[in-house]
């Protein structure tokens, strides 16, 4: 493994452990309410939903099937939560591999060092990449097991298809603070710029979707591409994944002669 | 033999503020080139320049031959930046030996060997660090891979006396091995006893290169004469590079602008008990320049 990706990987391994120790809680905790709530159908049926207002259910993903395995592993794990929390993971990391030791200067060495600005960047993506991997694997088999624990009934296939569109999801908005933060060197723009387009693409797809004057902008939604093809559901939705995948490595390609062309630290 | 370092018109601008203006400068292999200016006189400008951590908006520099752009060149340069920041829970050493790794290694024990003369701690965490150890650490890793050029900037701030005494051992070494030298400053002082030359920038702008011998032959040097018996001042008058000649009975007291062979020669036709002659204090002639400078910039916008 190149020295800088070792490097960065060591420097991230606390909050690496720490995120996955969060979010294995966050599984447990939350997958584990589903065997006290499944036979309870005062609270899951969907008469008990329906009560609901239609735009909260919207932003929930619907809360159809409430009561099911699938769909509790949806509205609880897959549609909001999960992502959300893992993204702020992707966020933080990818804002330390330029914008964070820029601003506090430690960045300058590692500059002069005879490693050119592009191999700087992809080798620090790569540990990032890596790192988020490590974090989706561990997560993916501990989700895997408590659902099974909790008597879900989600074939593995499933899981494993819908976890590796979160994986994907927060690969492309960890890029995307690494690339803001290598375009500008500024942490506070990086997570700004992640923050509106997270949170805006995620209202866009769930309450806009039925609106017909904001339903073209789920296009540009990087959430759209991890929730519209209901992967736990219906298997791998692949031309979704690989807009995702397309997305992070076109990011990266802007990125790196942004990088290369700028002044550091300045 | 071709220079270590060498800029033509480099110019940098940030936004319309100015960094540096109009750099030719030309550092020689085996040169300890001093590099002297107040806080913002674009000292740190030029050498992130020559770094490539910043870009030049016009002008161009290259280092040891190569283009500055070019990072393999970086393995041979040792760097010290001005603003060395060092963090996280890392400890020293293994910082060191990445950095080493990455520049293609250091031989055996040189980072140990290092740390022991500077008395550094490399058991402890970065974050942890005070700022003179800050600064070993920084030492440490700009001499560990024996580069051709050492590039420093301000390296001894935060070292105690003693400390500085082995710091300005350790150029001397590099100097003696062949190789070369380019340490900012903000006080002659400090590079006063270890430099061959010594650039002096001001607002932007290179004011003066000037080899230290030179300047030192140059430099105003007070000194005092004490006779065997009153001498009368006249002898003393409108000797050349002499002048605030005071007589006071058997003493007398001037200042000399350079050598000081015409008062030595007025002496010694008396008998001449004590001499005293202070250090040339270069500090003012590194004044004359700026007031110098600024006089011209004065005449000019008006």
């Amino acid at each position: 493994m190149p020295t800088l990706v070792r490097k960065s990987l060591r420097e991230y391994r606390r909050a690496l452990v720490g995120w996955t120790i969060g979010l294995c809680a966050f599984l447990a905790m939350y997958i584990s309410f589903y065997g006290g709530m499944r036979d309870n159908t005062e609270t899951l049926s969907a008469q008990a939903i329906a009560k609901y207002p239609g735009a909260f259910r919207d932003l929930l993903g619907g809360l159809s099937d409430l009561a099911s395995g699938r769909g509790y592993l949806q509205a609880v794990v897959y549609q909001l939560l999960g992502p959300l929390l893992f993204t702020m993971c992707a966020a933080i990391l990818g804002n330390r591999a330029v914008a964070v030791p820029e601003e506090s200067k430690t960045l300058e060495l590692t500059l002069t060092l005879p490693i050119g600005r592009r191999r700087l960047l992809l080798e620090r993506w790569a540990a990032l990449a890596l790192g988020l991997l490590g974090v989706a694997l561990v997560t993916l088999l501990f989700a895997a097991g408590a659902a099974s624990a909790a008597h879900m009934d989600v074939p593995f296939g499933d899981i494993l298809a819908a976890h590796t569109g979160l994986f994907l999801l927060v690969l492309f908005f960890g890029t995307l603070t690494l690339c803001v933060g290598a375009a500008l060197g500024r942490k506070q723009v990086a997570l700004a710029v992640v923050g509106v387009w997270g949170v805006a693409g995620y209202i866009v797809e769930t309450m806009g979707r039925n609106l017909d004057a904001i339903a073209w902008l789920r296009w540009i939604s990087p959430v759209h591409y991890y929730l519209d093809g209901r992967p736990l559901y219906q298997g791998w939705p692949y031309g979704d994944y690989l807009v995702l995948l397309g997305a992070t490595a076109v990011l990266l390609l802007t990125a790196l002669p942004a990088f290369e062309r700028r002044d550091v630290g300045v | 033999m071709t220079a270590v370092v060498e800029t033509e018109g480099l110019t940098k601008f940030y936004g319309t503020r100015r960094g540096l203006e109009d750099l030719t400068l030309e550092i020689r292999p085996g040169e300890v080139f001093g590099y002297l200016g107040p806080n913002g006189a674009g000292k740190t400008t030029t050498i992130r320049l020559l770094l490539d951590v910043i870009r030049p908006t016009s002008g161009r520099a290259t280092v040891l031959g190569a283009d500055t752009r070019d990072p393999r060149v970086r393995a041979r340069i040792g760097y010290l930046p001005g603003e060395l920041a060092l963090e996280g829970r890392e400890r020293a050493r293994d910082y060191l030996q990445f950095l080493a790794d990455v520049r293609g290694g250091v031989s055996r024990g040189k980072i140990d060997a290092l740390a022991e003369r500077l008395d550094a701690d490399l058991s402890a965490r970065m974050g942890e660090l005070s700022k003179g150890n800050k600064q070993k650490v920084g030492l440490i890793q700009a001499f560990m891979h024996e580069p051709e050029l050492l590039i420093l900037d301000e390296p001894t701030s935060g070292l105690d006396p003693l400390v500085q005494q082995e710091f300005l051992a350790m150029v001397r070494e590099v100097r003696t091995s062949g190789r070369t030298i380019l340490m900012s400053s903000h006080v002659l002082a400090e590079v006063e006893h270890v430099a061959d030359r010594v650039g002096i920038v001001r607002a932007g702008r290179l004011v003066a290169v000037e080899d230290i011998a030179a300047l030192r032959e140059r430099a105003v040097r007070h000194v005092e004469l004490h006779f065997d018996a009153p001498v009368p001042a006249e002898s003393f008058q409108g000797l050349p590079g002499v002048r605030d000649v005071v007589v006071q009975g058997a003493s007398l007291r001037c200042t000399i602008d350079g050598r000081p062979d015409a008062l030595i020669k007025a002496a010694a036709r008396y008998t001449v008990v004590h001499m005293v002659s202070a250090e040339p204090d270069l500090e003012e002639i590194f004044l004359t320049y700026y007031s110098e400078e600024e006089a011209r910039h004065a005449h000019a916008g008006a």
